[in-house]
């Protein structure tokens, strides 16, 4: 399919609705305001998420990675610098974790879920324009490179694969930490998100 | 024996229970009305309840203290959303006792997946909570995390202290240097060649008192975090000029040659000019300190794309070997106890010398031979 045929105009609002859903409910569970931003998004073959990435996040990164199934199906990775992550952790929690800019256990743990709600709050907007449930695998915790991160998404595949990447800023108190979704699926999923949102559109 | 049968039975027929208990994991499963489906021996040995007891009943009828937070998580399970409830934000789901030996904290902290049970048809049927204990991995985190508090207001009370003590030494070094002028220039009565000789001796092991405690002072600081940045622009051959001329007395007095290598035009750099020159008089003053004989040669180029400079500073001393290459920028180290003795200093100047680069957005590397000699870089962003 070609990409162009997309229309990223519905697709970013659909994540940004999901994007405000995940900070109400981290507003509710942490008793803070937290806020997201509009999100920026970016679509391409999952062969040029590197190039198109490496800009903007380096070092050693903390990723929840999520497979999905359904109607649509593929990985979902949040990806956030590993000393923002800690330090995410930390004012998420008053202090609980990440404590000395460390991800610690329970900074990893926070983080998780932080990433299970992102998520699922922004795939679910899939299964909503779909009219059909999205089911998600438990969300796994990494601290590695981006290249190796890729590494486990760039499967071989009979069919070409896609990848939609959000960037947007999660904000706390004092801090704006930039957060960056790869949503990777098969040309027969895109193509089914494709027609759904048009169809919502007409 | 009936009673093990029927929670054989009712509690542990789910292979996903048995996984749990061999993992220890506590496994509560549910159906779409929050009826107790499954029970497993981990949960029963937490809280005291058997699985007969439990299985069949709503959960919140066994379970009356539930908080709605953790019954929230529940429904949204059954309802088809996976659900994390991660310890330090949520504590715990179950209310059951901490286990003993964990001192202060009173409930099992828990850290808690919920995922939704699917039927035949793909539709959520129930849900299935692991819960894993970590109270106490929270009980070390709260132990380190009040090591660290310690250690960090024990690094500033020190910090505060040779601050302080470093005022209070540099203060007298000062009116020591200042009688020593009033004696040597005849003021209070005349004074003999051997008396002036002397009072120059005196003159001279104060003023290198006086550059110790000035970099104790500077290590607090830096310590401390209080150490300021001053950007003004500067000529990085202009730096290197000034530093030159600062050690060359020293260069000339043990014999060796001096040789630079200096761009003839300026290479403006924005940056705290006092900090780089005595970055490169820390150095060089290195570089002097540790070679007995051959050369000192300063090289200062900037990088082809020009958002760097670089000063290089080698010598032909003893070298460093390759182990203790990155100990020499640790404060209060001098790679060798016998030249330690042969070496008077701190073993702070390196130490300043890479903390100022690194505020000011660079870096202080070195590479080394033994026997060869070494060369320590200094690299600056324009």
């Amino acid at each position: 399919m070609n990409l162009d045929e997309l229309d990223s105009d519905a697709l970013s609002e659909l994540f940004n609705i999901g994007l405000h859903r995940a900070a109400a409910s981290l507003s509710e569970i942490t008793n803070q305001r937290i806020v997201v931003d509009m999100p920026r998004l970016v679509l391409c073959p999952v062969g040029e998420i590197e190039s198109r990435l490496a800009e903007l996040i380096g070092g050693e990164i903390a990723t929840v990675h999520q497979v999905f199934g359904g109607a649509v199906a593929g990985d979902a990775v949040l990806l956030i610098e590993q000393d923002k992550a800690a330090e995410l952790a930390k004012l998420m929690t008053g202090g609980e974790a990440g404590h000395g800019g460390r991800m610690d256990e329970s900074a990893r743990e926070v983080l998780v879920e932080i990433g299970n709600i992102v998520l699922g709050a922004c795939l679910s907007g899939f299964g909503d324009v779909l009219q059909t449930p999205v089911s998600f695998s438990v969300p796994r915790i990494h601290i590695e490179s981006l290249k190796s991160i890729l590494g486990s998404l760039l499967t071989e595949s009979a069919e070409p694969q896609f990848a939609v990447i959000v960037a947007t800023q999660f904000r706390l108190s004092a801090l704006a930490v930039d957060g960056y979704m790869i949503i990777a699926v098969g040309a027969k999923s895109l193509d089914r998100i494709s027609r759904a949102l048009s169809g919502r559109i007409s | 024996m009936g009673d093990a049968q029927s929670r054989v039975r009712v509690g542990h027929t789910s292979p996903l229970a048995e996984v749990g208990d061999i993992l220890d994991v506590g496994v509560l499963t549910l159906d779409g009305a929050l009826v107790v489906t499954g029970w497993n021996h981990w949960l029963e040995l937490a809280t005291g309840k058997r699985a007969a007891d439990v299985v069949g009943r709503p959960l919140l009828a066994t379970e009356p203290h539930l908080r709605p937070r953790a019954r929230n998580a529940l429904e949204q399970a059954v309802n088809g959303t996976t659900v994390i409830m991660s310890q330090p934000l949520h504590g715990y789901l179950l209310d059951i006792p901490a286990p003993a030996g964990t001192g202060t904290i009173l409930r099992m902290q828990q850290s808690v997946r919920v995922l939704p049970i699917y039927g035949d048809d793909g539709t959520p049927q129930g849900a299935v909570a692991l819960i894993q204990d970590v109270t106490e991995r929270v009980a070390r985190e709260d132990e380190l995390r009040e090591a660290m508090v310690a250690a960090q207001t024990s690094n500033q009370a020190k910090s505060n202290f040779l601050a302080a003590m470093s005022h209070e030494l540099r203060t007298p070094i000062g009116a020591v240097s200042a009688y020593v002028d009033l004696l040597s220039d005849g003021i209070v009565g005349s004074v003999t060649d051997q008396q002036r000789a002397h009072l120059l001796r005196i003159k001279m092991v104060a003023a290198h008192l006086l550059a110790i405690v000035e970099e104790i002072l500077t290590f607090a600081r830096i310590d401390a975090g209080r150490e300021q940045v001053r950007i003004s622009d500067a000529d990085a051959g202009q730096l290197a000029r000034d530093a030159i001329l600062a050690v060359e007395p020293l260069v000339k007095k043990k014999g060796l040659d001096l040789r630079y290598d200096l761009p003839s035009a300026p290479v403006p750099m924005k940056t705290d000019p006092v900090k780089v020159r005595q970055i490169l008089i820390n150095l060089l003053g290195n570089a002097v300190k540790f070679t007995s004989h051959g050369s000192i040669a300063v090289h200062v180029t900037a990088s082809p794309s020009g958002s760097s400079v670089a000063f290089a500073i080698a010598d032909t001393g003893h070298g460093i070997a390759a182990a203790d290459l990155e100990r020499i920028f640790e404060p209060f180290v001098q790679v060798s106890a016998s030249h330690s003795r042969s070496h008077e200093g701190t073993g702070l100047g390196l130490a300043v010398s890479r903390e100022f680069a690194r505020l000011l957005g660079g870096d202080v590397t070195v590479t080394s031979e033994v026997g060869l000699g070494s060369v320590f870089t200094a690299t600056f962003q324009r």
